[in-house]
């Protein structure tokens, strides 16, 4: 944890000294206090520290997209048949991302309008969510989006965290970010837009990737890997387990 | 301390795993069952992934299993030939069990199939077990009344390709345990259990096994049955947890020491009805579940 601090320190101050000598009108640069998020065999998510600086006045506003790898996600629909409640209906999400959380320093609407937020292609509306299969009816549509929505939201997964970025003295910016315990491995998308009297000025990206580690991403690739002589290791480990149980209180 | 389970990909505090093993443990040790019926469900209700829950019971049981046929070994209670029908069924049924389990997985319906499976097995069980239970209670407080027949002759005893079970003192028709280790093979695979509590009953009421060979002889077959549910897993869908299968087994091990001494203070009777009557809160759960309005009637569903 020092190390971090110390990172977050050191990037702070080059921030600093770089913004009092401008060279474009307006400059953005912004990091991650880590390099990247291991999860390890005692991984319960990671907090991270989004941190960066602006120059180029003081009406400053932040947008942050924090974008994970997409992944077909299956949306079923339930309904009552003979009483008790199936899955009837199922759409193939084919590119939502696995995680999606935009940060800001006001709401979004008031920093831009809904025309902006499409076109920079902000929200889960705006980034061209394909489905396995075209959804004609508007109506439906905005049900089967909202409740994917809805459903990635209540897993921590997808999160609009408004008034969350910290703009101190209009020049520094920071905004915690936390990948919860259930978050794909991959490559993960961090967009900074830098925008004045809500317009755009500057736009940075940087990426993070999200990787298993240690024994837990030793056992996962033996299993898909060589999974007949997992499913073997896994009986001659279960029946040598058993064994010893027996053994240890045969006495008793 | 949490643990990443590497399979399962959640993250669960290391004591609710093995709270949970020790739980299931202490009741299995208690009733002289295997726990897969319970385990199972509320590994699901814990949020594990019903598919890693399935998968990985299997694996666990085969440990649990290894264990309680030793002690019924040495004392020669395991009719093998026997057994050996029974596995040769088992392997039939688990295996066209764990074909249609990825087949259900694949349409989406695998939850609905494995709820729907225990709430009529544990149902069925439940009632019957309960049922026999009063009766014997009631007939403790009569001493007067009669017992009835152990099992009576019908159909199923003509069938042909008959065979001699010396241990088991039987003449009967090889297919009826093979179909029936086949039957409850299926099942198996499909609910994440041994079958001891379909098997256990069928061997007496509908083999005629005396009960000393029946224990020994389903801890037998169950053995190879979750075996080869655990590597056919593996293979396709790669749901075996064996890091949370063995957690579990931490657990289930000191569990079954304390459930075991519980047990021996009560009597078979109250044991049986009060097994009867957490069979049938599970069950009871279960429908609940499938018949309230879901807070959301959408879900969502990693795909790989």
């Amino acid at each position: 944890m020092t190390s971090r601090l110390c990172n977050y320190l050191v990037a702070i101050l080059l921030l600093v000294t770089g913004w009092t000598c401008p060279v474009h009108s307006s400059t953005l640069v912004a990091d991650l206090d880590l390099d990247q998020v291991s999860i390890t065999i005692d991984f319960n998510g990671e907090s991270l520290l989004l941190f960066g600086a602006v120059s180029g006045g003081t009406e400053s506003d932040i947008i942050v997209i924090f974008k994970g790898p997409d992944a077909p996600i299956a949306l079923r629909k339930k309904e009552r048949a003979s009483g008790i409640w199936m899955n009837r209906q199922t759409i193939i999400w084919q590119n939502a991302p696995s995680f999606y959380h935009i940060f800001s320093n006001r709401t979004l609407d008031e920093v831009l309008s809904e025309e902006q937020q499409a076109r920079l292609r902000i929200g889960a509306e705006h980034i061209g969510l394909r489905t396995s299969e075209v959804m004609l009816d508007k109506e439906k549509a905005k049900a089967w989006r909202s409740a994917l929505t809805r459903n990635m939201t209540e897993r921590g997964l997808w999160k609009l965290n408004e008034r969350n970025v910290s703009i101190i003295r209009g020049a520094l910016f920071r905004a915690p970010v936390y990948l919860p315990a259930n978050i794909v491995p991959g490559e993960y998308e961090v967009r900074v837009l830098h925008l004045q009297n809500n317009q755009l000025v500057a736009e940075d990206t940087t990426y993070i990737s999200v990787a298993k580690t240690g024994i837990g991403a030793m056992i996962y690739a033996f299993a898909h890997d060589y999974s007949i002589f997992y499913g073997i290791f896994a009986v001659c480990f279960a029946v040598f387990a058993g064994w010893l149980a027996a053994a240890a209180f045969r006495k008793q | 301390m949490y643990i990443y389970l590497p399979i399962a990909e959640i993250s669960m505090h290391i004591a609710v795993v093995i709270g949970l093993g020790g739980g299931v443990g202490f009741l299995s040790g208690m009733f002289g069952v295997g726990g897969g019926f319970l385990m199972t469900p509320l590994l699901i209700f814990l949020g594990v992934p019903s598919t890693v829950a399935v998968s990985t019971e299997a694996n666990q049981i085969v440990a649990s299993s290894v264990s309680g046929v030793l002690a019924h070994w040495r004392r020669g209670n395991v009719d093998f030939k026997m057994g050996g029908i029974l596995v040769a069924g088992g392997l039939v049924g688990s295996s066209i069990g764990v074909l249609l389990f990825s087949i259900l997985r694949d349409i989406g319906q695998i939850d609905l199939v494995i709820r729907l499976s225990y709430v009529v097995f544990l149902g069925i069980i439940g009632v019957l077990m309960l049922m026999e239970a009063a009766r014997a209670i009631l007939r403790t407080r009569q001493p007067g009344a009669k017992r009835g027949k152990l099992h009576q002759h019908n159909w199923l005893h003509g069938l042909p390709l008959k065979v001699r079970f010396r241990k088991s003192k039987l003449y009967i028709s090889a297919l009826l345990p093979f179909f029936l280790a086949a039957f409850v093979g299926v099942l198996s695979a499909i609910m994440g259990v041994g079958g001891g509590f379909i098997l256990v009953p069928a061997m007496i009421y509908l083999l005629g096994m005396p009960t000393y060979t029946v224990i020994g002889t389903s801890l037998f077959q169950i053995i190879f049955v979750t075996a080869n549910i655990t590597i056919l897993q593996s293979v396709q869908t790669q749901t075996v947890d064996f890091v949370l299968a063995g957690l579990l087994l931490v657990g289930a091990v000191i569990g079954a020491q304390f459930g075991a001494r519980v047990g021996a203070l009560l009597r078979g009777e109250q044991l049986r009805g009060l097994l009867a009557l957490i069979v049938l809160a599970v069950c009871l759960k279960l429908v609940f579940d499938l018949v309230i309005t879901p807070e959301d009637v959408f879900s969502v569903e990693f795909l790989r």
